[in-house]
């Protein structure tokens, strides 16, 4: 089971997007981004999600400072491939931040990608 | 609904106002310089890296300009444009970019200052030009202050049914109704959804209490340790070590806050999303009523951001804008603003330990946000459409519309909230080509 939280402005609509699509072995709660940062230190959860107006402020907010940037990425508005969030998810990272009206696309992609790496 | 037009449209800045701007331009790039703070909260969180030497400055101007880049052609421009009045993602994310990318300490304020010179001069002579033709887009674009009040006042409705659902939402809808009907009834001169939103606003922050509290009860009950601030080493010390490093800068920070606040007081700068076309207008008590309940949405996200970062905002809480709107003159707006600057940077780390025990209260803010831009969206969209049909009828509906639906159909190059008053300005343009080209007859207002 891999467990996802989503955060940040946009959290209840990527919560919802993301269990429509019904994947199996996919977990995903709306959490706030300092109770995601503990859950991530302490890995009882596996990725974040987190949208605002610009992928970045309110998305990734503490993580950044508490995970370190090495393991944060921001989209920023502009929408990722799936090859690039599969080689961004390769390279380790746990936290990603997008902007709020990109939401009914780029959650999907993650969804899928990170599904797809069991 | 009258469409008479306020005297004032025409803003022409005088030389202490272009002054301001310049000297505020170059403060505020001189302050990014030294990642003390910086208007977007999407490049706070990276400027930790930066201040412990991780990175390099470079690599942070380039996420600077990144995260920017597009809410300054996006939004700010456009909104600068189409209503005459300056806001802050015009003026505040290049300097932003610019003292960040300047080498030199001393040449990050004249980079600033150059900027902020370049948007006085520009956007007067824009305006100018546009108040000349014989379509006028931007007294058109009074329209949008009825539409942006109105339905502003329903963004406490939305945020309490998103977050705590039909019931309670349907409750704050009936009672915000009720209480603008009677407001509108009884005291005819002041504007009609001040009360309703005050209501509403109360209503949320109560329920999210009440929820944070009965949920500490719940926890104690079931024995439950909660993982609390405090007990977190790493997050408890990185949040002390930031407001320390802020503490430290106090007195620059005064000078800011006091700039800021000038900046509001002079009624040529609109501080949210929708401020602009209010001050555009005259109407600087219901715009900063707008702006007032806006920092409820701002305060937790400037808060963690700076706690986690090591730096401020721009504009701190954003409490100087509505505090600014009202000030009777320039030198009580200084005095007030540093002030409250003071005061926020001192706050700074018991607000982030007590936003760390209500979780509701921080969830609310979110919530608010985006309630603020669902209403917002949807008011501008609306007022766009409104300025359009008083430009040119059905043919300025189709321009503007459907250049708001083409940016939409491209996944939005431009931000979703500017599409519809930069489409506004675009329109407003070809219909003048086309007066021109003597296959247009303006409307007469």
């Amino acid at each position: 089971m891999t467990k996802i939280l989503a955060g940040g402005v946009g959290k209840t609509e990527v919560t919802n997007t993301i269990k429509q699509l019904g994947i199996e072995g996919l977990e995903v709660t709306a959490s706030s981004d300092m109770d995601a940062a503990m859950k991530l230190r302490v890995a009882q959860a596996d990725y974040y999600l987190g949208t605002c107006h610009t992928g970045a402020g309110a998305s990734l907010g503490v993580l950044v400072g508490l995970m370190g940037s090495a393991v944060c990425h921001t989209f920023g508005r502009s929408v990722p491939t799936e090859e690039q969030i599969t080689a961004l998810l390769d390279e380790g990272k746990k936290v990603f931040g997008f902007s709020m009206d990109q939401i009914d696309t780029i959650a999907p992609l993650m969804a899928r990608a990170i599904a797809a790496r069991g | 609904m009258s469409t008479t037009l306020a005297a004032g449209a025409s803003l022409d800045f005088s030389l202490a106002q272009q002054l301001t701007v310049i000297a505020l331009c170059a403060l505020t790039a001189y302050i990014a310089h030294m990642a003390l703070a910086v208007f977007n909260d999407g490049v706070r969180p990276f400027l930790l890296d930066f201040i412990q030497g991780r990175t390099t400055r470079s690599a942070t101007t380039a996420v600077s300009f990144g995260l920017s880049a597009g809410f300054i052609f996006g939004l700010g421009a456009p909104m600068a444009l189409s209503t005459g009045v300056l806001n802050p993602w015009l003026l505040f994310l290049p300097t932003d970019i610019l003292g960040m990318l300047s080498p030199k300490k001393w040449l990050a304020p004249i980079l600033g200052g150059a900027w902020g010179a370049v948007v006085v001069f520009g956007l007067n002579g824009a305006n100018n030009v546009a108040h000349d033709l014989p379509v006028d887009f931007i007294t058109a674009m009074q329209q949008m202050s009825t539409p942006i009040l109105f339905l502003f006042t329903l963004f406490p409705v939305l945020a309490i049914t998103k977050q705590f659902g039909r019931k309670w939402g349907g409750i704050a809808g009936l009672l915000e109704f009720a209480l603008v009907v009677m407001t509108m009834k009884l005291w005819p001169n002041m504007f009609a959804g001040a009360l309703a939103m005050a209501v509403g606003v109360l209503m949320l922050i109560g329920l999210a209490v009440a929820k944070d509290l009965a949920q500490r009860k719940a926890d104690k009950a079931a024995g439950v340790s909660e993982p609390v601030l405090e007990g977190d080493d790493p997050m408890a010390s990185l949040f002390s070590a930031s407001a320390a490093r802020l503490r430290r800068y106090l007195p620059l920070f005064m000078v800011l806050g006091a700039g800021v606040c000038v900046l509001a007081q002079m009624h040529i700068f609109g501080g949210g999303e929708a401020t602009s076309f209010l001050i555009a207008k005259g109407q600087y008590s219901e715009a900063a009523q707008v702006d007032f309940y806006r920092v409820f949405g701002f305060i937790p996200l400037i808060a963690t951001t700076a706690l986690a970062s090591g730096a401020y905002g721009i504009a701190g809480f954003t409490l100087v804008y509505p505090i600014g709107y009202l000030m009777p003159n320039p030198f009580l707006a200084a005095i007030v603003g540093a002030l409250v600057f003071a005061a926020e940077v001192l706050a700074l780390s018991y607000i982030g330990k007590l936003l760390g025990r209500l979780p509701s209260v921080r969830d609310s803010s979110e919530h608010l946000r985006s309630a603020i831009t669902d209403t917002l969206q949807l008011a501008i969209l609306f007022g766009s459409l409104m300025a359009a049909n008083a430009m040119g009828g059905g043919l300025g509906i189709l321009v503007v519309g459907g250049l708001y639906l083409l940016n939409e159909a491209m996944g939005r190059p431009i931000v979703r909230m500017a599409a519809a008053p930069a489409a506004v300005i675009v329109g407003g343009i070809l219909l003048n080509l086309l007066y021109w080209m003597d296959l247009f007859t303006p409307i007469k207002g």
